[in-house]
């Protein structure tokens, strides 16, 4: 009798601890949700280099210098590519001038894909069976790209100033020519309107915003030393607090959530590389500027980590560069002039090499995701939290994934549950 | 009267402590462990970054038979009594462990289902090594793995001998039973 009252006051007293500190949990996460990116990617970083460490501690290298050395390499990669990407973001009149050229080039490739040399002029097969189709895809690409009344006005100050080269106003007059694109919509105007407006703010208050970010990521660099120093501590202290019952069933849990997920991220990782590297090199050999293809490639293999949507984020960004691109000289000479056509063969490449070599050989079958729930988990994480909730849903999944499955086979053989 | 014991041995663990400036470190304790008996001290520090430290009360059972095994357990203090369920659902006690007396260590081998179960009979604190924590070591510290695999290997191997007399043994006194009882007709 005794010791059934000492039970129901401890499950009490557990269960009471365990919404308090559920309670605090959540209530700091909604407080310092800013925080919540830069940790998990700090994790996330730890983590991937954790078999790092253990390679260069086998070297006879101390570990506080082995942590040391990685994150200069990580700082390195960080700097390097933070640099390039900067100094590929065009300024305001460089975005203008784009989206000059980029209307101006859309509209050819557009006439050029129907078949037809002007809008008035009949086009091929394609034309007429999905022309109507493609051309309210075309114009809804190209409202992004139409001036609203205050960039008009800006850009219009530049020719004044003569700061536009020829070949710009040329696009810029060819494309007032045409006959569709006068007289954008009020919902694109009003869209542009509101990306000015942001763009202003933006640039008004760049330092702040600099130092409001350094703020927020200084705690990465931080989170990522002291994930790597851990010597086991972290897992103690879970393990301190699980009863004599589950603790052996606990420690195999968490060993083998841990083998698995460390193997998925590394995997995940290794593989977006390899996608990266082949877009650089085809692109390279394409004929890209290296500092383009770079950057393609980097958003290519980054985005290669979110299903269906990845490859068709790193295809886009290539065709639009494709597009804009004038005068690339390919490597080798039998390969196509056309930049359109090159880009599509990469990316074809790419692809195919994922999902021939890479994927298995790196992945394997390891953990297998319905494609339905790799679906609903991408659009959910985007509508949660933008490109990052696309980029770490699945990792999110396979993350529960395996944890509630592990969890499930080592309770039956714990015979904790039936 | 309880409470004045409990408060006198606080006093002279802690004035013990304070005076010669030791505490009975895990490394104390594995050093006298003959599974771990040719490691070093600095090789003993580095096992015991992953032992783990747990307390039973009377009648708890740190493992149960059929349970998966995971770990080995060395007793800090207190008493184990291996145990297995008879036919009738009574436990029958296989033998009684003491301080510096380790049990389960076939764990450390691979994950088969634990023969027998051990029970705390007194409040018991042990000290726990994983195999997972083990085969992590083979790779990070292979000389400090092997030395402890060897010894695994040695004690397994006696285990074996002693287990082959027993069996000798037995068959040996049934020869005679059987040769009593076949007198007897």
């Amino acid at each position: 009798m005794v010791s059934n009252d000492r039970l129901n006051r401890s499950r009490v007293f557990y269960f009471s601890l365990f919404f308090f500190f559920i309670s605090i949990f959540g209530f700091l996460i909604f407080v310092l949700k800013d925080l919540v990116l830069p940790i998990i990617l700090g994790i996330l970083a730890a983590y991937i280099s954790l078999p790092g460490v253990n390679y260069l501690k086998r070297k006879g290298i101390p570990k506080s210098l082995a942590i040391v050395i990685l994150l200069g390499v990580f700082s390195l990669v960080v700097f390097v590519i933070g640099q390039k990407i900067v100094s590929a973001i065009p300024n305001e009149k460089e975005n203008l001038e784009l989206r000059v050229q980029l209307q101006y080039k859309l509209d050819q490739n557009f006439l050029a894909l129907l078949g037809k040399t002007d809008y008035n002029s009949e086009g091929n097969f394609l034309d007429d069976l999905v022309g109507d189709e493609l051309y309210q895809i075309f114009q809804g690409l190209n409202s992004f790209l139409v001036f609203n009344k205050h960039e008009s006005s800006e850009f219009k100050k530049y020719i004044k100033k003569s700061m536009i080269s020829e070949r710009t106003l040329f696009f810029y007059n060819e494309n007032l020519k045409h006959p569709f694109l006068s007289t954008p919509n009020s919902k694109s105007n009003k869209l542009n309107e509101n990306t000015a407006n942001k763009s202003k703010t933006k640039s008004a208050s760049k330092i702040a915003l600099f130092l409001d970010a350094i703020s927020i990521w200084i705690i990465l660099p931080f989170i990522f030393i002291f994930v790597l120093i851990d010597e086991g501590e972290i897992k103690s202290f879970f393990l301190g607090i699980v009863p004599n019952r589950y603790f052996e069933m606990a420690f195999t849990t968490f060993s083998n959530v841990d083998v698995a997920i460390g193997n998925y991220l590394r995997g995940t990782l290794l593989q977006s590389s390899l996608v990266g590297l082949v877009i650089f090199i085809g692109l390279s050999i394409i004929g890209f500027k290296i500092q383009a293809a770079l950057l393609i490639g980097i958003i290519a293999g980054i985005s290669n980590a979110i299903p269906f949507l990845g490859p068709v984020i790193g295809l886009g960004t290539g065709l639009i560069y494709a597009m804009i691109v004038e005068g690339i000289n390919p490597i080798i000479p039998f390969i196509p002039a056309n930049p359109i056509v090159g880009v599509l063969i990469v990316v074809f490449i790419a692809q195919f090499l994922d999902n021939a070599v890479f994927q298995p050989i790196v992945l394997g079958k390891a953990v297998n995701l319905h494609p339905l729930v790799v679906v609903i988990g991408v659009t959910g994480g985007s509508i949660i939290a933008g490109f990052w909730g696309m980029l770490l849903a699945i990792p999110t999944i396979v993350i529960f994934k395996v944890v509630i499955s592990t969890v499930y086979r080592q309770a039956k053989a714990y015979y904790i549950i039936y | 009267m309880e409470d004045s014991i409990k408060i006198r041995s606080l006093w002279k663990d802690f004035s013990k402590e304070l005076l010669t400036g030791q505490k009975q470190t895990i490394v104390d304790i594995l050093k006298t462990i003959p599974l771990l008996k040719d490691l070093s001290k600095r090789e003993l520090k580095v096992i015991s970054k992953f032992a783990y430290e747990r307390s039973s009360e009377i009648n708890e059972f740190v493992f149960e038979a059929g349970q998966p095994g995971a770990a080995m357990f060395i007793i800090k203090e207190g008493e184990i009594k291996i145990v297995k369920k008879s036919d009738n659902d009574e436990y029958l006690e296989i033998a009684v462990l003491q301080t510096g007396d380790i049990f389960g260590e076939l764990a450390l081998l691979d994950s088969s289902p634990r023969s027998a179960g051990a029970l705390a009979s007194k409040p018991t604190k042990a000290i726990a090594i994983f195999r997972e924590d083990l085969n992590g070591l083979l790779k990070t510290h292979p000389e400090i793995g092997g030395k402890i695999m060897m010894h695994l290997a040695i004690i397994t191997g006696q285990r074996l001998k002693t287990t082959t007399n027993h069996v000798i043994q037995m068959e040996n006194e049934i020869n005679k039973l059987k040769e009593k009882f076949n007198g007897k007709q």
